[in-house]
């Protein structure tokens, strides 16, 4: 291009002094995220209604003999997934003001928190009365259970990371958009189970 | 390689097309073709012959026309867009294109496709109904690659069992209850009755009245593995009372054997056919393959795929392998004299 | 003055701009590219190439039907032939190739220098090839799936497909849709994020509306699919009952999730074809294009349809016929909005002068392949009808109009419009015509005669027919015509690969067209555009045909990857976006899940072990770049 041609060239915005950070709904990851939810959400979607579409076509559900599971563990695992959704919404906000240590501290707490919940569902596993071969019903719980076990890992695993990078000074009020999706995918993860939980411990008591 | 000089059915033989070879290929030549098209037994749904089957070709001539007028109007309306600009522009005015719009792309397809699927609703309620009380009932089996065929009475009992080839009396309902036994078939006679799936854990149902007495053949339409191409059947519609002598023969036994060729028939049979095929009067009580009490009464062999005589039995029993590969009958080892005398016996389950 | 050098509006700063943009050179650098254009070339390379593969075994399949009881083929290859034949073309071309147009022009016709995730999209186009790659490999060593595109239940599963195709398929499908959700996703944000200052969303290129269309139908279409898939894969490896009747499941379950996928995933391929289709009648009539918001609500109304129809595809199981009847009125109701754009389209010809260049041929070809297509769907979503004709030559004569009418039409009109813009030469128009002309008579003369042989009473997916049928005759004039198309198709491949070095020069902008992705050279540079345009239009290189008079961009930095970020609705700048440098880590990535998908095959353990190299591979990816902290000076 000719030097000649360019000094004409009619600059109508400049950029220049232009954010190059971004901490919400101006960041393309921000709605990248929101896009990894809802296909998340589709395919929690398929699977919820699989498991209404096989309890509508069985004639009993749970199958005799297999009664449905008590509700003690499972619901805990609900509170202490909310309760970790609580301590990430206060990570974010100890980033927000640059309270490092109190951003590690959080995070690392919403760690521990997921791996409590890890433990529980390790330890239901092995209290099932039954096969995920023998009847759909136990591919259904044992496929549910292990689906969302692996998305709790992810996000434990990825928040660890998140967490140990903000030790390192990675992240800062201006800087925090990996702390903004983190926490936003953690989010979807906790409230997943609520529609989980429902199906796979309240609805065989309603059947 | 399968043997090519294997003639076929007499049902199929006749069912030359009247199109010209190879090359009917403009609208028009295939569509008269299929008019002229002689009224003989074949696999088409252009050539009906129950109520149901005639419903639906009806539907489909007067879809047809109304499609190849819908069409022929598109073009012309797009040869006309294409033909007005080619002295000068002259585009279509913001009105003018907005009623074209209107007109064409949402008034008219909205009120032909309310007429049509109302149309076809309506159809589709009688064709869908549930069966007069009075139908016959055949339950019909689709297995890997066969069709099991029991003939119920009203109380649900089985009077008579058969393969690969269906008999129904003219001019009387038949319900059949259509169940898989291993993965998806689909019942389909499209001269009688449009597909209906046979899904394992599940039973489906269609019924039929076939008007006119002929042969009629139907084939497995899902695809079922290996040899779905050639998984097959015929119907044979004939008049009540010769079809009531033909079910009360195919509810009697087996007829003993009397000579001693066939003697030594039957022993081989129950001997080495007996774990598969049932025979019913014998010891071979086996139910894996097709009920074979009356096999010399049927017009072909393994689904479909080969006309009944001696020499294709004899083809089929040497090597069933090699005509239908992959199919559950395994190669007989039989020696030349106990072949020979369990084909005499065969011919003798009239 | 130093740091007013390295921003763009800077002339001297354009060697400085290409540096950063670059990819790297040579077979390593290859595993590097994050380049949108790059991918996006490949991507439609890859899906023409798979193209050819499942066209040719499709004349194979012509050939075994050529005569009743051929014995060319046995029955297992023929049925791994067809079950590959709708693989490759539903997941490995159609997809794809669309998805590869719009990564290719997407960020160009809104006027920005990347998509939003240039790794992701690598990561994509990775994973689009080990899955197809695999498929192939294992058809040449004859071990492929032989349950059908749609592998039902009960015969795709363990009991009735030991096999490890079945398993292959499972695997590679869940995989694929990995690949088009990437893109989905990303195609989703750049043009939601990244159009050019101005473009508000009734601005935006009708493409590039058919392509936003098209990937939020990915989005809730896809994960059904992979989840039934996965189901399917649970079912295989473990004896899970999903689809057992014994155990309580069921095999129309499976139907369900498929079909809930597969009936959209015919519009995922349509709705981008339309958007060409708009495109080339706006160029080639040098007009804008009739009923803009017709069109895009039309394009809108198709997506939300597109979801409630699949149970046509299951009028013959036996489900109920009142229910059913919904599904008969919600297909049929998909014909307004293709009526409403057919008649937009035909307004727009109206009169006009039209230039009858090959794009051109290819979109009239369209209208009437597509017509006749859209008739016989209207006619299956008949329940007796298709009582009739489900699963015969009917319905393949059906959905080959509908794709090829629909989708390859389309694509090839796109390929001749827009290789200029890719290659920097046009293609020759007058082996175009002939490609043309014989893929408009193949294409009838294949496919019109199989309406007859259906309701004749061929069934689909069979290997032989016997002789007495009857059906020998129109499989012969079938399968001759099957090379006059295959033959047409050849001419355009042929008039591609030697365009590439010997076609006329094209410039900027060979068709006058008015869209942004002309305002740049051809082909683009690694960066779109010196400097980002903004836009006042719908047609902003009609509006101001002197390039430097347009009014752009200034204050982006050359020394670094950035771009700018607009707002979602009304496009006005907001922010500028840091982007990635080219990275093996994608590559690495890809090579990490294909191991555990493929692993899993043989031993579930290694899907686990390919998981937890994943994450390292992840990590490895998103690592904040130490420089990143020091860019707080603005």
């Amino acid at each position: 291009m000719c030097p000649a041609e360019t000094t004409r060239l009619n600059f109508a915005v400049d950029a220049t002094h232009f954010s190059r950070f971004h901490s919400g709904s101006d960041a393309p990851i921000w709605w990248g995220i929101i896009g990894l939810i809802l296909i998340e959400m589709s395919v929690v979607a398929a699977f919820v209604i699989s498991y209404f579409y096989l309890v509508m076509i069985n004639p009993s559900w749970p199958p005799i003999g297999h009664p449905a599971s008590e509700l003690l563990w499972p619901t805990a695992s609900v509170v202490i997934l909310l309760m970790s959704c609580v301590t990430m919404y206060l990570a974010s906000k100890a980033i927000n003001r640059d309270r490092i240590t109190a951003f590690v501290t959080h995070t690392s707490i919403s760690v521990v928190l997921a791996c409590a919940v890890l433990v529980i569902r390790w330890q239901q596993f092995q209290t099932f009365d039954f096969r995920w071969d023998e009847h759909v019903y136990g591919s259904l719980v044992w496929t549910i259970s292990g689906f969302h076990f692996l998305h709790v890992v992810s996000a434990a695993i990825g928040t660890a990371v998140v967490a140990t990078l903000g030790a390192l000074k990675f992240f800062n009020s201006k800087q925090r958009i990996a702390i903004v999706v983190d926490t936003m995918y953690w989010n979807f993860v906790g409230l997943a189970w609520i529609p989980f939980y429902l199906v796979l411990y309240i609805v065989p008591r309603l059947t | 390689m399968r043997q090519k000089n294997r003639n076929s059915a007499s049902f199929i033989s006749t069912a030359r097309r009247a199109w010209p070879d190879g090359c009917a290929l403009t609208a028009c030549c295939l569509w008269s073709g299929v008019t002229e098209a002689q009224r003989s037994a074949s696999q088409s749904a252009l050539q009906p012959a129950s109520t149901q089957a005639q419903g639906i070709e009806l539907l489909w001539w007067i879809m047809l026309w109304s499609g190849v007028v819908i069409f022929l109007a598109v073009m012309a309306l797009l040869i006309w867009a294409l033909w007005s600009g080619r002295q000068r522009e002259s585009p279509l005015s913001l009105t003018a294109s907005k009623n074209l719009v209107l007109t064409a792309g949402v008034a008219i397809p909205a009120l032909t496709l309310v007429i049509l699927v109302g149309g076809s609703l309506f159809l589709g309620r009688s064709v869908a109904s549930a069966p007069p009380p009075d139908a016959m009932q055949v339950r019909i089996t689709g297995w890997m690659w066969w069709w099991e065929i029991e003939y119920l009475d009203s109380a649900g009992n089985i009077t008579a069992t058969t393969a690969n080839e269906m008999h129904v009396p003219v001019g009387r309902p038949v319900a059949v209850e259509l169940a898989s036994g291993d993965v998806i078939h689909s019942f389909w006679v499209p001269q009688l009755q449009g597909k209906t799936d046979m899904v394992p854990g599940k039973v489906n149902s269609s019924w039929f009245v076939a008007t006119e007495a002929g042969e009629y053949r139907g084939q497995c339409a899902e695809f079922c593995g290996l040899q779905h191409a050639l998984m097959a059947f015929v119907v044979v519609a004939r008049p009540e009372a010769e079809f009531d002598a033909w079910l009360a023969h195919q509810a009697e036994p087996a007829a003993a054997p009397v000579t001693a060729a066939t003697q030594q028939g039957r022993d081989v049979f129950e001997q080495s056919c007996g774990h598969c095929h049932r025979v019913r009067g014998t010891d071979a009580t086996g139910n894996i393959g097709p009920d074979l009490t009356h096999i010399a009464s049927r017009r072909t062999l393994a689904a479909a795929t080969l006309v009944n005589n001696r020499g294709h039995l004899a083809g089929w029993i040497g090597d069933p392998q090699r005509i239908k590969p992959g199919n559950a009958m395994p190669r007989s080892l039989l020696t030349p004299q106990e072949l020979h005398n369990l084909l005499t016996y065969l011919e003798t389950l009239e | 003055m130093k740091t007013q050098a390295i921003y763009d509006q800077n002339p001297e700063a354009t060697d400085l701009l290409s540096r950063t943009w670059r990819s790297p050179p040579g077979f390593f650098g290859w595993f590097t590219h994050v380049n949108q254009s790059r991918i996006g070339y490949r991507f439609i390379v890859t899906s023409v190439i798979f193209f050819a593969l499942a066209g040719v075994l499709a004349l194979v399949m012509r050939l075994q039907l050529i005569s009743p009881e051929n014995t060319l083929l046995g029955a297992d290859f023929y049925n791994q032939l067809f079950t590959m034949h709708g693989t490759t073309m539903m997941f490995f071309f159609a997809v794809p190739a669309m998805e590869g147009l719009g990564i290719y022009l997407v960020p160009l016709m809104i006027g920005t220098r990347d998509m939003s995730f240039p790794r992701l999209n690598a990561f994509g186009y990775y994973v689009y090839l080990i899955a197809g790659i695999s498929l192939y490999v294992a058809l040449f060593m004859g071990m492929a799936p032989a349950a059908g595109w749609f592998s039902y239940v009960p015969l795709a599963n363990i009991a009735f497909s030991p096999g490890k195709g079945m398993d292959l398929w499972t695997t590679m499908i869940t995989f694929i849709e990995i690949s088009a959700l990437a893109a989905a996703v990303e195609l989703i944000v750049t043009i939601l994020k990244q159009r050019a200052p101005g473009m508000t969303l009734n601005r935006m290129p009708l493409f590039v509306w058919s392509i936003l269309v098209m990937s939020f139908m990915i989005l809730f279409a896809m994960p059904t699919v992979m989840a039934g898939s996965v189901l399917l894969a649970l079912d295989r490896a473990f004896d899970m009952q999903f689809f057992v009747a014994a155990g309580g499941g069921d095999a129309l379950l499976w139907q369900h999730l498929f079909w809930f996928f597969g009936h959209p995933e015919v519009y995922i391929i349509m709705v981008p074809a339309l958007g060409i289709v708009s495109t080339v009648i706006t160029t080639f009539t040098q007009k804008p294009v009739f009923g803009y918001t017709a069109l895009v609500l039309s394009l809108v109304a198709t997506g939300f349809v597109s979801f409630g129809l699949w149970v046509h595809h299951m009028f013959t199981t036996g489900l109920p016929h009142l229910g059913l009847s919904f599904f008969t009125a919600a297909s049929a109701m998909i014909a307004i909005p293709s009526g409403i754009q057919i008649f937009c389209w035909i307004a727009s010809l109206w009169g006009a002068r039209i230039r009858f260049a090959t794009p051109m041929l290819f979109v009239l070809g369209f209208f009437a392949i597509f017509v006749i297509g859209g008739l016989t769907g209207v006619m299956v979503a008949s329940i007796p009808f298709d009582s009739q004709v489900h699963d015969s030559y009917f319905v393949v004569a059906h959905f080959h109009y509908v794709l090829i009418g629909g989708a390859v039409f389309p694509f090839f009109a796109g390929l001749y419009y827009w290789y200029p813009k890719m290659t920097g030469r046009l293609m020759s128009e007058r082996l175009g015509r002939w490609s043309f002309a014989l893929i408009f008579a193949g294409t009838n003369l294949t496919f019109f005669p199989m309406h007859q042989l259906g309701l004749q009473g061929m069934p689909r997916r069979v290997y032989t027919y016997l002789s007495d049928m009857g059906w020998g005759e129109l499989n012969f004039a079938i399968t001759i015509a099957a090379f006059i198309l295959a033959i047409g198709f050849l001419l355009t491949l042929i008039n591609a690969v030697v365009s590439r070095t010997r076609g006329v020069a094209a410039g900027n902008n060979p068709w006058q067209a008015e869209t942004l992705e002309w305002a740049t050279t051809s082909p683009p540079q690694n960066y779109n555009f010196r400097h980002l345009p903004i836009v006042h239009s719908r047609t902003p290189l009609w509006d101001e045909p002197d390039s430097s008079h347009r009014q752009v961009v200034a204050g982006l930095r050359a020394d670094r990857r950035e771009l700018l970020i607009t707002t979602l609705l009304e496009a006005k700048p907001q922010s500028v976006l840091i982007m990635p440098h080219p990275s093996v880590w994608p590559f690495l990535l890809a090579l990490a899940v294909g191991f555990g998908f493929l692993g899993f095959m043989f031993q579930p353990l290694l899907f686990v072990a390919g998981f937890a190299l994943s994450f390292f591979m992840i990590v490895g990816w998103l690592w904040p770049r130490k420089p990143w902290l020091d860019t707080g000076e603005t």
